[in-house]
């Protein structure tokens, strides 16, 4: 039996868990920045990491607490390692590399994105998973499309060529006025709009498993806003920042929900075509994006497969998916050094792990 | 006497892959130390133009946009030298600009490409190629390259005869 201290600072929540072989979440703690970004419409780092120097330790102490296990019957600290900002993952590596050395438990740093698979593993399952499993991570600064066939064996099948899903999000969330984050004020829009009222791209008919949302994102700001007259572009200083005007005969709530289903019609398409084509036994969504209802139901239309996701609380950043993704790698006798460096950039691959 | 100043260059793109194609050829000239300053709009083509500028220059991984991290970091196999793809909309100062890292990011002669780069103006270096995109219709873009310094007035003229032949 195993029982693992979970850390994880990789943007703007700060996050602690305590979870048992992997599976049973003894605490979860999570202290969010939503309400700090909202203002600004986005995370900002400085802000950021400030907070996550802030909240670390007492939220480490609630997560110690609310599990009623002690420091000693820890088997081993893990961390989020990458990917993320830099500046917030240096405050969750440092604090579990104090907590490391205090307590002379091994430290083990992990892959954000491995750490949402694995928030799968988390949620009560009646069966255990059986490979190979279609992954599809989609959050704010993902949009990855993976092969797993075992466990810490990853093939990566495509990912977005240019924004994430949850970044086209924030960003036409932006343009219609809405508050951040966009995901979910877009979802609450789109239920009193009208789908068909605009045709935005689709995704483009080709072989490949890549997404491409940027496209989608300035079709809608074409449509949507209005266009500076000559004029005014010529008189506008150089590089000042342009607002983008939204047009006044149109509908947020229409655009929201023609903008949704493009997004999700584009992945939904994709994911279940390569489920066909490399003949899974399941498909697990996960990150912030898989928690948008209309993905999910769209997904379960698409394909006979089993589509499995994460309970609300843990699609999006949180400790205990980091804490589970540790268990499988203490397990195989993996452990890391306390000079272990952050990597801002990390893709998940096989050889992950190896250098 | 020219029209337009030594140093400048103005360009329409009449499509996406237009755009890229323009960035493909401008990666490929880029040297270690070499700063790249992408203005413009939400949707103007900013990262359409830095994807580019990866596949010129040879990185591993496809540029994809920076905005949820701040940074990319890529490689190639050519060499040892990096190239950071920056999204500054998020920072508000040029103090905030530490906070990434950027004076690491200048030191490290690695080659630098940012986008919103007004908004930290303040802390980028005097010495420049400054990118201005602007959009005119639905799929054209207009490029007004301003080069700061004796470095991006050759790699300015250089691109031009890449693209225009002369």
């Amino acid at each position: 039996m195993t029982h693992i201290l979970g850390i994880e600072t990789s943007c703007d929540e700060t996050a602690a868990s305590v979870v048992i072989d992997g599976k049973v979440i003894a605490s979860n703690v999570v202290a969010s920045q939503i309400d700090l970004h909202a203002a600004y419409g986005g995370v900002f780092p400085e802000v950021a990491s400030r907070a996550h120097v802030e909240a670390i330790g007492p939220v480490v102490e609630q997560a110690m607490v609310d599990s009623g296990i002690g420091y000693d019957s820890l088997d081993a600290i893990a961390v989020t390692r990458g990917p993320g900002l830099v500046g917030s993952l240096l405050v969750g590596m440092n604090y579990a590399k104090g907590l490391a050395l205090a307590t002379g438990k091994p430290l083990l740093g992990i892959n954000h994105l491995e750490g949402h698979v694995y928030s799968l593993w988390l949620s009560d399952m009646r069966s255990e998973p059986r490979f190979p499993i279609l992954l599809l991570i989609i959050s704010g600064g993902h949009t990855e499309l993976l092969l797993m066939k075992g466990h810490g064996k990853y093939e990566r099948l495509g990912g977005t060529l240019d924004d994430a899903a949850g970044e086209a999000f924030d960003k036409v969330g932006r343009l219609l006025g809405l508050p951040y984050p966009g995901g979910p004020h877009i979802e609450r829009a789109a239920q009193n709009g009208n789908a068909a009222v605009f045709s935005f791209p689709r995704a483009k008919r080709d072989d490949s498993y890549d997404f491409s949302f940027s496209g989608l994102k300035t079709a809608v700001m074409r449509e949507v806003t209005v266009q500076p007259s000559a004029e005014v572009r010529r008189k506008r200083k150089r590089g000042a920042e342009k607002k983008a005007q939204l047009r006044a005969d149109v509908s947020v709530n229409d655009v929201a929900a023609s903008f949704q289903v493009a997004v999700v019609e584009q992945i939904v398409s994709k994911t279940a075509r390569a489920a066909k084509q490399y003949g899974v036994n399941e498909i697990f969504m996960a990150g912030g994006v898989s928690a948008n209802q209309l993905l999910r139901a769209e997904m379960r239309k698409a394909t006979q497969i089993p589509v499995r996701y994460p309970p609300l609380n843990l699609c999006t950043d949180n400790a205990a998916m980091i804490a589970a993704a540790a268990h499988y790698r203490y397990e195989a006798g993996l452990r890391d050094e306390l000079d272990l460096d952050v990597k801002p950039m990390w893709p998940l691959t096989s050889d992950a792990y190896d250098k | 006497m020219p029209i337009i100043k030594e140093g400048e260059l103005d360009i329409i793109s009449h499509s996406a892959e237009q755009t890229q194609r323009f960035g493909v050829r401008l990666g490929a000239l880029l040297q270690p130390g070499d700063v790249i300053c992408l203005s413009g709009d939400m949707g103007a083509g900013k990262t359409v133009f830095a994807t580019g500028i990866g596949k010129g220059w040879g990185a591993k991984h496809a540029l994809t946009s920076p905005t949820f991290n701040l940074v990319h970091e890529h490689t190639r196999d050519a060499d040892k030298v990096r190239l950071y793809h920056l999204d500054c909309y998020r920072l508000t100062t040029a103090a905030e600009a530490d906070t990434i890292g950027l004076d690491d990011m200048l030191d490290s002669a690695g080659i630098l490409v940012f986008e919103w780069p007004e908004h930290i103006e303040a802390a980028l270096p005097k010495k420049r190629l400054w990118i201005e995109i602007r959009v005119i219709e639905p799929t054209r873009r207009n490029f007004m390259f301003e080069a700061h310094g004796k470095r991006y007035e050759t790699l300015v003229a250089e691109f031009r005869r890449q693209i225009l032949g002369r």
